[in-house]
């Protein structure tokens, strides 16, 4: 690949959005995002079913077009230089993208030629790959006889089989079951570690998002919330108070007073408490005996999705 | 420009033609029904020689179906994961298109071939014929086949469509063509929409090297040639551009961007 030479391109971000919008008629699907993205860096995109992500990992990939802002990948205009975004980048869709009468060999040496590798690089290549990803048996089977974890082991080797700088992931562990999902998080911090690749990812699996350098959430379309997982975490408060009951209405009225507005999750009220638990305790002797259930715990990454998903500011 | 991504679409073009064992029998078939059964009876009405008329027409007719199938595996493309692959390769949408065209051209001339050896076996095709005007016919004829099916899909979003497809192309721009009959008989608007046919040009050229003679030709030879290329560049344009729109990939996109809405 060419490297970005001419003068004015930007190579200090892997990814670099600047009031990025995408228009779908009425509705902005994406609504002036800003985004930035160190190189090497795992950056996690979250934010509840709707909110713009996969369409704003579709405009970096150039599939579809910004309607407004603009955006770099590996110092490349999405607008101006799609090809070369696409030659810097790795994609792999939420769906598959694989030829499933073909044989596991076969699609990789389809997707390596369509990216202009050599066989034998192509070859060399899918062997290691296959080998990280516990693939190699599998390596002259259809890829229609493959189970649903093994596939997308496999679209991931498809999407890193050129050596992107950058690797964007949508949902890479959606529908799989949980040793699966382990297995595809343990394969790309070994590539991760391989490479060095900067990795950009989208999911609904919060406790996945953890691992990640650094996450931003959006919703509607626009940036609401960034920073590292702990950081996130320690804004929302040092505890949450879990309340449910009879009478939950006056129970929440009562407690809004005290510990600010709550977040109703059917059946249960959630309260973010910034201090010790000293006052809670005392708070417990007083209204608690009018809930039915009063638990106090750590707040977690899901905590800050629920907070952001029902529109509230974290701090 | 890059030629492996070219190679890529072309090797798994051929791979599924070598593999789709029934698709390969049927392109075998088809003409060959044409010939000895339908052709056989207009002889035995018409004289002896209208089997050797059909000839050129049913080894065009393997061209059509053979390109047109190759495609519309572009809109199977869609539906499957394999346009995802090709979307996010770092080519020129135009490029994709292009290796598209050329592996379902490819793909024509091959079992044209296969079947102009079945045709000299059982003596329809002998040695005293054009050969170079053959190539020059399969090889022309294959790609203005190939532009009309990469038109045709750039414009299907939908396997569903496929039947509709049948009838309002395939069979339109087989029967309107000069394969079964000689063009010049045919009354005035059937006659001109056989000439606004690019296919029939790629029929009568086959005549040109098919037939002693070039018996039962309406045009020149080197007029097929220019419309038939000019067909193919024109077709190749349009559906360039159809593919490079965004909504050319919405059975994939939109569905996705529908549900990040």
């Amino acid at each position: 690949m060419n490297a970005p030479r001419a003068a004015g391109i930007d190579t200090s971000a892997a990814v670099r959005a600047t009031g990025l919008t995408k228009r779908y008629g009425e509705l902005a699907a994406v609504d002036g995002l800003d985004l930035e993205i160190a190189p090497g860096e795992f950056f996690g995109l979250l934010g509840p079913n709707g909110s713009g992500k996969t369409t704003t990992l579709h405009m970096l990939a150039t599939l579809i077009r910004p309607s407004a802002g603009s955006a770099a990948v590996a110092g490349f205009d999405v607008a101006r230089a799609p090809v070369e975004v696409r030659g810097a980048i790795g994609l792999v869709f939420q769906e598959s993208a694989l030829d499933r009468t073909l044989t596991v060999a076969q699609n990789l040496r389809f997707a390596g030629l369509l990216h202009d590798l050599a066989p034998g690089v192509i070859e060399e290549r899918s062997r290691e790959l296959l080998e990280l990803f516990d693939l190699t048996e599998r390596r002259d089977q259809p890829v229609a006889s493959l189970s649903g974890g093994m596939r997308r082991a496999l679209d991931i080797v498809r999407g890193v089989l050129h050596q992107p700088r950058c690797l964007l992931l949508d949902e890479p562990t959606i529908g799989l079951d949980l040793p699966n999902r382990r297995r595809i998080w343990r394969f790309i911090e070994r590539l991760r570690a391989r490479t060095g690749a900067t990795v950009l990812l989208t999911t609904h699996y919060l406790e996945e998002a953890d691992g990640c350098d650094r996450v931003v959430f959006i919703r509607k379309g626009r940036l609401v919330e960034s920073g590292a997982p702990r950081e996130l975490v320690a804004r929302l408060g040092r505890h949450i108070l879990e309340v449910e009951g009879a009478d939950l209405e006056a129970l929440v009225a009562a407690l809004e007073t005290r510990l600010g507005p709550a977040l109703r999750e059917g059946d249960v009220a959630h309260f973010r408490c910034a201090g010790d638990v000293s006052p809670l305790a005392s708070l417990q002797t007083e209204i608690g005996a009018r809930a039915s259930a009063w638990r106090v715990r750590r707040p977690n990454l899901n905590d800050v999705f629920l907070w952001v998903a029902a529109g509230k500011a974290l701090a | 420009m890059r030629i492996r991504p070219v190679y890529a679409v072309l090797e798994r073009e051929l791979l599924r033609l070598v593999r789709q064992r029934t698709r390969l029998v049927a392109a075998m078939v088809r003409p060959l029904i044409w010939l000895l059964v339908i052709g056989g009876g207009f002889a035995a009405a018409l004289g002896p020689d209208y089997k050797s008329f059909l000839v050129p027409g049913v080894l065009g007719m393997t061209m059509l179906f053979g390109a047109m199938l190759a495609a519309l595996g572009t809109v199977y493309d869609k539906e499957s994961g394999v346009m995802r692959m090709m979307l996010v390769a770092p080519l020129p949408r135009a490029w994709m298109v292009l290796a598209k065209l050329i592996a379902a051209a490819a793909a024509a001339a091959a079992q044209a071939v296969l079947l102009l050896v079945l045709l000299a076996l059982l003596g329809y095709v002998g040695p005293a014929i054009g050969w170079g005007l053959l190539a020059l016919a399969l090889a022309a004829t294959s790609f203005a086949c190939a532009g009309l099916g990469m038109l045709t899909a750039s414009f299907s979003r939908t396997l569903e469509n496929f039947a509709g497809i049948m009838n309002f192309v395939i069979f339109p721009v087989f029967f309107l063509s000069g394969s079964l009959y000689p063009l010049r008989e045919l009354p005035g608007a059937l006659y001109w929409a056989a000439a606004l046919n690019p296919y029939s040009y790629g029929v009568d050229l086959l005549k040109h090297a098919l037939l002693p003679g070039a018996a039962g030709a309406d045009f020149s030879a080197a007029l097929d040639l220019g419309v038939l290329a000019g067909a193919t560049i024109l077709s190749a344009l349009v559906a360039s551009w159809r593919f490079s729109r965004e909504s050319a990939y919405e059975p994939m996109i939109h569905a996705v961007a529908g549900r990040a809405r």
